[in-house]
């Protein structure tokens, strides 16, 4: 755990200096503070419209970086050979996967925190009333950031980056239509159709009062079983590669 | 691969530092391409071992195989007496040809990336840097982005974070790529006082100077099999034959000397030349008699350079033969 610590560590170090994560990042906050300047809506559903109207910002933004800091990330250090001193060492395939997974989710997390500090902040002053539920919708997308992560992560171990990102923005496609496509809980593929809905929780969010935390550990479960899943398939097809 | 079709050096011996058996690399299943076919090698502890070839040779796939960079189609690979798996290579030092780190990193962050990758605590490297960074060159460059580092900067940085751990064994894949010739210098000692200090190094090297002025054995590589190997004196020592340099005033060596000379070469008033053995002492008479002084008498020995042209030209004409 140690060196997948480390190699984790050193991910965070290089992405937090990218200077496409910043303007990103800069970009959505300026925009995220600038939502209750929108023109204004009924009286009572501000506060709604402000909660989803951020959400889907940060919802935006946290794919976009998800993309920019996975999508590359290995293919480059392979073309560059920086793997290569790395895993000369005591350090197994698996280690640097999932570190360079774990330094990817780390950063997005920070850069979770970062829009949630706004938006909670700026809907308190503008609409003076904490809005604490506002965070259960920052950790549900940034699971579903992590797991997107994830799935760029152990795709780009087998082929190149523009077929990742190609694949990445299907995969998103593809696990958020269950419900158009199968119409609903009652179908037998429901099931084992691969779902991102867990994660979309938007909507209790923006217009009601949250989730509640057997969802929260349910969305829990459901983001380790993704990213144990993907980075299990990227560690397997990483580890059979010549490099 | 049979048994049989393994090469296995003579020198092998019971405690090695590393030792290849047998390694071959096929890409593209069993009728693609062989960049490796049968390298076995054998590196003593505390020595300097080169391993030399043509591009393509095979020589980065075998350390890469070593180093389990790549997966061998066959062979066996010991470190430290070790199967050469993650564990052991915790006690391995490994510089890549044409090293690359991340530009946002600093000299500090690399080193100390590496150092916890080695199990070496970041107090440890934290003290160690300074010393290694001045070892290498990099005197007080510690906190500069590797942004702002030179070819040759990122060559050193590359052989500091190999040596951050105090390996007992360092593998350098062309380290005096990038370097002047100030910096090839600081390589080649650098590389003596490891060995002196007890650490193995494995040199892969296109400089056959390099390679000459520094190793005490050589594994020479051709088109993925080994081609050539032993000490550089074995190697280089011409059977049968003395080098005599010798200066004088004359414009000409003494006849009896000029008919038993070959390979001459001559610079002012002095000579260089080698003569057979058996005719060592009657040359060095009749030098002494015309009033040459005489400034070295040695075994005749050819460059790596020569020898390695010979060596590949020999196994181009037996291809053709063949």
């Amino acid at each position: 755990m140690y060196r997948t610590w480390a190699i984790a560590r050193a991910v965070v170090a290089d992405a937090i200096r990218r200077r496409i994560v910043w303007v990103v990042a800069l970009f959505s906050l300026v925009l995220a503070a600038a939502i209750p300047s929108l023109p204004s809506y009924g009286v009572g559903v501000e506060g709604a419209v402000y909660r989803e109207i951020a959400l889907a910002l940060i919802y935006v933004a946290m794919i976009v970086l998800a993309l920019v800091l996975s999508v590359t990330r290995i293919p480059g250090e392979v073309e560059r050979r920086t793997v290569y001193p790395v895993l000369a060492r005591d350090v197994s395939r698996w280690q640097y996967v999932v570190g360079t997974w774990l330094g990817i989710a780390l950063t997005l997390l920070a850069a979770a925190v970062a829009f949630g500090l706004i938006v909670f902040g700026v809907g308190w002053v503008v609409y003076d009333a904490p809005m604490f539920q506002l965070w259960q919708g920052v950790l549900a997308i940034w699971m579903e950031a992590a797991v997107v992560a994830a799935f760029c992560v152990a795709v780009s171990t087998m082929t190149l980056p523009a077929v990742v990102a190609v694949a990445a923005l299907a995969f998103l496609f593809i696990a958020h239509v269950r419900a158009d496509l199968l119409g609903g809980p009652g179908h037998p593929l429901w099931y084992a159709y691969p779902s991102l809905d867990a994660f979309n929780i938007i909507a209790p969010v923006a217009h009601g009062s949250g989730v509640d935390a057997l969802y929260l550990g349910v969305m829990t479960l459901v983001f380790l079983g993704w990213a144990g899943a993907l980075l299990v398939l990227g560690s397997a097809a990483f580890s059979r590669k010549d490099l | 691969m049979s048994t049989a079709e393994v090469h296995v050096p003579a020198a092998e011996g019971a405690h090695a530092a590393i030792r290849i058996r047998g390694a071959a690399k096929r890409y593209g299943g069993p009728r693609g391409f062989a960049a490796v076919s049968d390298v076995s090698l054998v590196v003593a502890p505390g020595t300097i071992h080169g391993l030399l070839g043509p591009n393509g040779a095979g020589k980065t796939t075998t350390l890469k195989m070593l180093l389990g960079l790549v997966r061998p189609t066959a062979g066996e690979f010991e470190i430290l007496g070790e199967p050469a798996g993650p564990a052991v290579r915790a006690r391995l030092g490994f510089l890549p040809e044409q090293p690359y780190f991340s530009p946002l990193l600093t000299a500090l962050e690399v080193l100390l990336l590496a150092g916890r990758l080695s199990g070496v605590p970041d107090a440890a490297v934290r003290e160690r840097s300074p010393g290694l960074l001045a070892h290498v060159g990099l005197e007080g460059r510690g906190n500069t982005r590797l942004a702002k580092y030179s070819r040759g900067m990122l060559q050193r940085i590359g052989i500091a974070q190999a040596l951050v751990a105090a390996p007992e064994v360092v593998v350098l894949d062309e380290p005096a790529s990038g370097l002047d010739p100030v910096g090839q210098r600081d390589i080649r000692n650098l590389m003596l006082s490891l060995a002196a200090e007890g650490t193995t190094v494995l040199l892969s090297s296109h400089q056959l100077s390099e390679v000459e002025a520094v190793c005490d054995e050589v594994t020479i590589l051709n088109r993925g099999t080994v081609a050539a190997e032993g000490s550089i004196d074995d190697l280089l020592n011409v059977a049968g034959r003395t080098s005599i340099r010798a200066r004088g005033a004359a414009t000409a060596l003494p006849a009896d000397v000029q008919s038993l000379m070959e390979d001459v070469a001559v610079s002012g008033n002095v000579w260089v030349f080698a003569v057979p053995d058996s005719a060592v002492r009657a040359v060095v008479d009749s030098l002494d008699d015309g009033g040459w002084a005489i400034e070295s008498v040695v075994p005749k020995r050819s460059s790596l350079e020569e020898y390695f042209a010979t060596l590949l030209d020999d196994e181009a004409l037996r291809e053709v033969s063949a």
